[in-house]
């Protein structure tokens, strides 16, 4: 692997680091989804400034070209973490599924209750249904 | 009398709900509805309120899947002994539901399901849909040894475990043939009754030609993941007082 290429891939894992590292502290990106790609750009970083390294790890798994196992081994933690957000993702859809579900079941409650109030002669001051609806009202004729 | 529910998913379902809602309330005298408004973006939503129809507004679109469980859901936190799902474009025959119901209530099957395929009677489809639900009762035989003639029927009612059950696990899309797969490998029976669908009347349907690959993938391998029994492995979600 030339000085040049090890320049280079230094450089952007840096820069990379460094993005990422300023996006977690502006909040944008939560740490905990963030600390896998630092352990990329760290065993990058190692693997590139330490070509003897490399080179090692390359014969013992009979990769011809130190370069490729560099390669390899990027594509490898891509792979890890594409999993690692497909199970996030997951999850994440569960969740606001059921969010959604027991909202509009909570606004069903309300609904009940109001209209038990009403017939009560209690009079409540507040927006349940219709009015949280953002999109714009057409006039209808039923 | 026991409580009967029918749940009526809606995504753009203006043209069509009040005629399925009137429907209903004149041929399924026995049954209580709830509408659930998949976040549509025509006016399916006032529609239901100047008509002051039950309906659950669910504020993020979340699929078909997700509102018919918030059906169930609605069905198992008021106490709802027997519920089925009702397409909100017309297609299905509410003059069955009583017989399905009567089925039900017999107490031998936990699921019946309004079958197209055992009278050859009403609307048949296509022979392209009649193939793919022929593989599925195929598939279906093959996983659990039950015979299904129509296990893509969206008609299907279910007494209180299996409401029970949906509320916690229910599929994002296209569930029939899954979760047919999924109450028999929990050892519910399932028991099917000859009904007549009418073709829809308007809107779009939700299986369009380019989506059948995706569909026959899915719900096979859905299937197959139901018999292996992965159900197993999923948490439910905390019951909230």
């Amino acid at each position: 692997m030339s000085f040049r290429l090890q320049i280079i891939i230094a450089i952007a894992t840096a820069i990379a680091f460094f993005y990422i590292g300023n996006k977690v502290r502006t909040r944008v990106i939560e740490l905990k989804y963030a600390l896998v790609w630092f352990l990329l750009a760290i065993v990058l970083l190692i693997m590139d400034l330490a070509p003897n390294l490399m080179e090692q790890a390359a014969h013992l798994m009979g990769v011809t070209l130190p370069i490729n196992m560099l390669t390899l081994l990027g594509f490898g933690f891509v792979l890890i973490i594409l999993y690692s957000f497909t199970l996030v993702l997951t999850n994440e859809n569960r969740r606001t599924k059921r969010l959604t579900q027991e909202v509009a079941l909570l606004n069903k409650r309300l609904e009940i209750l109001e209209e038990k109030l009403a017939e009560a002669g209690i009079e409540v001051e507040s927006p349940i249904s219709g009015t949280a609806d953002p999109r714009p009202q057409h006039d209808i004729e039923i | 009398m026991t409580k009967r529910l029918i749940i009526i998913p809606a995504y753009n379902e203006a043209g069509n709900i009040i005629r399925t809602v009137e429907d209903i309330r004149e041929n399924a005298k026995s049954f209580d509805y709830v509408i659930v408004n998949d976040c549509s973006d025509d006016d399916t939503m006032r529609i239901c309120e100047k008509m002051g129809y039950n309906c659950l507004n669910l504020p993020i679109r979340s699929g078909i899947g997700a509102a018919v469980q918030a059906g169930y859901l609605y069905a198992k936190r008021y106490g709802y002994e027997c519920a089925i799902q009702i397409d909100g474009d017309g297609q299905h025959d509410v003059t069955f539901l009583e017989e399905m119901a009567d089925e039900l209530e017999k107490g031998k099957v936990q699921m019946v399901i309004g079958s197209r395929f055992i009278e050859k009677q009403g609307y048949q489809s296509s022979i392209w849909r009649r193939m793919g639900i022929s593989w599925f009762t195929f598939w279906i035989f093959l996983l659990t040894g039950a015979r299904i003639t129509d296990p893509t029927s969206g008609m299907r009612m279910v007494g209180r475990d299996v409401i029970n059950f949906f509320a916690e696990e229910y599929p994002k899309d296209y569930p029939e043939p899954e979760t047919a797969v999924t109450l028999l490998q929990l050892g519910y029976a399932i028991g099917e009754i000859p009904v007549r669908m009418k073709q829809r009347k308007s809107g779009e349907s939700s299986i369009s030609p380019g989506r059948a690959i995706y569909y026959m993938t899915k719900v096979t391998i859905a299937c197959l993941m139901a018999r292996l029994g992965y159900k197993r492995f999923f948490v439910p979600y905390k019951e909230i007082q």
